[in-house]
């Protein structure tokens, strides 16, 4: 039913982050967005880019501390970042019909 | 986590219902899916044959019937090839074997999730059963093909049809959770599941590409959930994602449906070819040729088949440069494939061959799958493909690896594990007679279809004698549609063997096959659980004709004899 | 169902299986069935993607919506935004407390979560009716589609994204209800918890494609 080894306690178990820590950063970021969506004295391309940029911080502190993932053995780091390089696939190919 | 399933449990007190109809056995669930797809085959078979007789003769009256309206062909093309690709093959190969073999072939006394399993079938029977509703409902069936390309298919004053392609949608998102319940399960069992000794490359390739098959759905079919359902919103609530008039872009439907729809042809094709390797090895008493490579071409297929889709689009008006990258990655694909095919000859060379009925269709299949893989080599040039998009060409590709391939390796299934599946033998001359009947009908009725299409001859027509070129192809026409109902006929052996099997067939042994895979050393028809105890595995899955065992096999669990070597067993792990 | 990472799953007769991925079933098994929802909100997103690109206007923040601006109610999103976050926070929380057996932390913090995950859906509910009364729709009233640029397509995007995403909100309550419940029944403990941990991720993948959706459909 249990273990049948006596096993130590893996690196998933013993390292937790501080996750108040996240919380308040994740806030910061969020802030920043909001406010640099106003800016309009931004060219707009490089406020795309920026706010993508932050999302995806916001999206990766998520999964790899709320998820756990910085903590999990590769094969699940696998598992989980396995659609990515589809989702990438899919629309730059589709915008490339853009691209004359 | 302990899985408390041993053999003769207390689910012997288990109502007929919660045996039979609810079962959360995956063995259960399997032969659910086996007959509920031959149902479906049956169903896609008939709208074929009313496909040819349109076809055959034009505006005449079926007989016992009416004739085939135009927009009445317009649903049958479209039902014949979502029934065939959704409710046919896809479970009669995944749904079937990846349910009945993964635990078996893995020593596992279940699947992950047995009762998400079973909710995986009744919800494919649900699909299935409003699909089939469909046909009924005013405006009729779905009619835009099975592609369902927008405009046409988004709104009923193109098509005709309304709520048809509605209920289509509603099947096709159905399946797609059906199937999404079935992948989770398969690959957490495969990873999970394996008993002692049975690592990844001592897996059979039955289950290395039910595997790869597994996560090409799970990646694939949620793709084509957001795309119908764009397309539904588009038909009821006024969106605008594929309407042209107000932003919206049919060729989007195109690119979404075939980032699916080209991962969905090798799910239709991966298990075939897995399970043909598996026959292959035991008819020729040899292991496989080149199972690493095997495996390899595997995921090259499973992986270059996500850069491909274009190749379905090269007409469709898209970026030429885009189109180019399309090419090149599809003749690159032709590759695995390729290795595949002379892994198998391979395999078969200087075996000391047995032919029954399994290896008479898998072998059938090596050829028909080569036929259809060579014909796709015409299509991946979009040069070429100028001529011969949307026409019979494309069809008769389709078929030979659908049919040729995937059908002709789900009879060889059906027939090999027939026995463990229901304690019966299936009746071996009668086998031959369906295998060869088949496999020359079949050739009859569908080679000409290339000769069709390259002469112009288009798809989707209800009634080319309408074109005056097309006429002098007429007698192809008909003789194509009299190979088809001598196809159909040629079904009926296997039928009446398959049901007289059931209940008057000889008793079958534990290992009819003299095969080593894991399900032959449990009796026959498997019992719930499986394995009294897990079996431990010592060995690959192909030691046929090995010279430190007496017999010409060697089980993946027995106990070592004491005389191999570090080099001695062909297909261990590195 | 237990939760040490470095343990095979137990077949027939207390035969261990192979390692595997060494991690148990039902965590295997959200985390595979998460990625076929990535590709899920992939088709969705891209769509918008692919669908915005092909445009030349779009009713951008910052600009009111007499002058083609976004229809959409940015800081009570945002607002919104940052409550799901915190709902992520409780959660995981939650699930720290039952990792060290402490009941109560696990009770208080998994009924933060559904109250804010509850209190997200809500605040979207509202939005998505002041919305419809300005005429902001999958098919838009024709006087906002004479002002707001490309009226239509925003609409079809905006609720289809948004809306499949509130439903995976909404289910992820219902099981965290279900969750909840079972906790104060005292159904976990230090060595059983794979329920808190398999729901925590869904949670989680749900506040992360909020994330994303928030950047993309209301600020870009």
């Amino acid at each position: 039913m249990s273990s049948t080894e006596d096993s130590p306690m893996t690196s998933a178990e013993t390292k937790k982050p501080n996750y108040y820590l996240i919380w308040f950063l994740l806030f910061v970021l969020t802030m920043v967005e909001v406010g640099l969506a106003y800016v309009s004295a931004l060219p707009r391309n490089f406020l795309i880019l920026i706010l993508l940029a932050l999302a995806l911080w916001k999206a990766t502190l998520v999964a790899m501390y709320y998820m756990h993932l910085k903590y999990e053995r590769l094969r699940l780091i696998l598992v989980a970042t396995a659609p990515i390089p589809l989702a990438i696939i899919l629309v730059l190919g589709i915008l490339l019909e853009y691209a004359q | 986590m302990a899985i408390a399933a041993t053999v003769g449990e207390h689910h012997d007190e288990q109502s007929f219902i919660r045996r039979y109809i609810f079962s959360t056995d995956h063995k259960i669930i399997g032969i659910q899916f086996l007959f509920t797809s031959l149902v479906f085959l049956l169903v896609g078979g008939v709208m074929a044959l009313l496909i040819r007789w349109q076809l055959a003769y034009p505006g005449q009256a079926v007989p016992g019937g009416d004739p085939v309206s135009p927009k009445f062909y317009n649903s049958l093309v479209t039902m014949h090839g979502t029934v065939m690709v959704f409710f046919a093959v896809m479970p009669l190969l995944v749904g079937v074997y990846s349910n009945y073999l993964i635990p078996l072939k893995l020593g596992a006394p279940d699947m992950a999730f047995p009762r998400l399993n079973m909710l995986s079938f009744w919800i494919f029977v649900s699909a299935g059963i409003v699909a089939m509703a469909s046909l009924w409902v005013e405006g009729g069936a779905a009619g835009a093909g099975w592609t369902a390309y927008p405009p046409l298919s988004g709104a009923p004053r193109y098509s005709g049809v309304s709520l048809g392609q509605q209920m289509w949608i509603i099947s096709v998102l159905l399946f797609g959770a059906s199937s999404l319940l079935g992948s989770v399960n398969y690959i957490t069992t495969v990873i999970n599941m394996r008993a002692p000794g049975m690592t990844l490359f001592r897996m059979p390739l039955s289950i290395w590409s039910l595997f790869i098959t597994a996560i090409l759905a799970l990646l694939a079919v949620p793709v084509l959930a957001a795309a119908v359902i764009m397309l539904l919103f588009d038909q009821t609530l006024g969106t605008t994602f594929f309407l042209p008039a107000d932003g919206g872009q049919p060729l989007l439907w195109q690119h979404l449906f075939w980032f699916f729809g080209h991962p969905e042809v090798y799910i239709l094709i991966l298990p075939a070819m897995g399970i043909v390797s598996d026959i292959i090895a035991n008819g020729s008493r040899k292991p496989v040729f080149g199972y690493h490579s095997m495996v390899y071409a595997i995921i090259t297929i499973a992986f270059l088949g996500w850069i491909v889709w274009g190749h379905h689009m090269f007409q469709s008006g898209m970026n030429p440069l885009l189109g180019t990258t399309f090419m090149i990655s599809t003749m690159a694909i032709a590759i695995p494939s390729a290795i595949k095919v002379f892994n198998w000859l391979g395999t078969i060379w200087r075996g000391n061959i047995r032919f029954h009925t399994p290896m008479l269709f898998a072998v059938g299949f090596v050829a028909l799958f080569t036929v259809g893989g060579l014909s796709g080599i015409f299509m991946a040039s979009s040069s070429v493909d100028i001529f011969i998009h949307d026409t019979y060409f494309i069809v008769a590709h389709i078929h030979y690896v659908l049919f040729g391939g995937s059908l002709m390796a789900a009879f060889a299934a059906i027939y090999f594990w027939f026995p463990k599946m229901f304690g019966k033998m299936m009746n071996e001359k009668w086998g031959a007679i369906h295998f060869l009947l088949t496999f020359i009908s079949y050739n009859l009725a569908f080679f000409p279809m290339h000769l069709l299409g390259m002469g112009g001859h288009m798809r989707r027509i209800a009634d080319p004698t309408m074109y005056e070129f097309l006429q002098p192809l007429q007698p192809l026409n008909r003789f194509i549609t009299i190979s088809v109902f001598l196809l159909f006929v040629a079904q009926l052996p296997f039928v009446v063997n398959l049901f007289w099997s059931l209940f008057r067939g000889k008793k079958a042994p534990l290992n009819p096959w003299d095969d080593n895979g894991l399900e032959w050393t449990v009796p026959s028809p498997a019992p719930h659980g499986n394995f009294a105890v897990t079996p431990t595995v010592y060995r690959g899955p192909y030691e046929f004709s090995n010279p430190l065992v007496e017999e010409d096999y060697w089980p993946q669990n027995a106990p070592p004899n004491g005389r191999e070597g570090k080099a001695a067993t062909i297909g261990a792990e590195s | 169902m237990s939760q040490s990472t470095n343990e095979a799953v137990v077949m027939t007769g207390g035969v261990s299986a192979e390692p595997g991925m060494r991690v148990y079933n039902q965590k295997l098994g959200m985390w595979v069935f998460l990625a076929s929802e990535v590709m899920f909100f992939t088709g969705l997103i891209g769509a918008y993607i692919i669908l915005r690109f092909g445009t030349d206007a779009w009713a951008l923040p910052g600009i009111p919506l007499e002058e083609g601006g976004t229809p959409l109610a940015i800081q009570l999103t945002a607002l919104n935004t940052f409550l799901l976050i915190c709902s992520s926070v409780t959660m995981v929380k939650a699930f720290a407390a039952i990792e060290h057996g402490d009941q109560k932390g696990l009770r208080l913090f998994l009924v933060l979560t559904v109250l804010l995950g509850a209190t997200f859906v809500g605040v979207q509910v509202f939005e998505y009716i002041q919305l419809a009364h300005e005429g902001f729709l999958p098919r838009c009233a024709e006087e906002l589609a004479a002002v707001v640029p490309n009226c239509n397509l925003f609409g079809s995007t905006f609720y289809t994204m948004t809306g499949f995403h509130g439903t995976h909100v909404s289910i992820g309550v219902l099981c965290l209800i279900w969750v909840t419940v079972k906790a104060f029944r005292g159904a976990y403990s230090r060595e059983n918890h794979g329920g808190v941990e398999v729901v925590g991720l869904y949670w989680h993948f749900v506040d992360l494609v909020w994330i994303i959706l928030f950047t993309i459909v209301y600020l870009i």
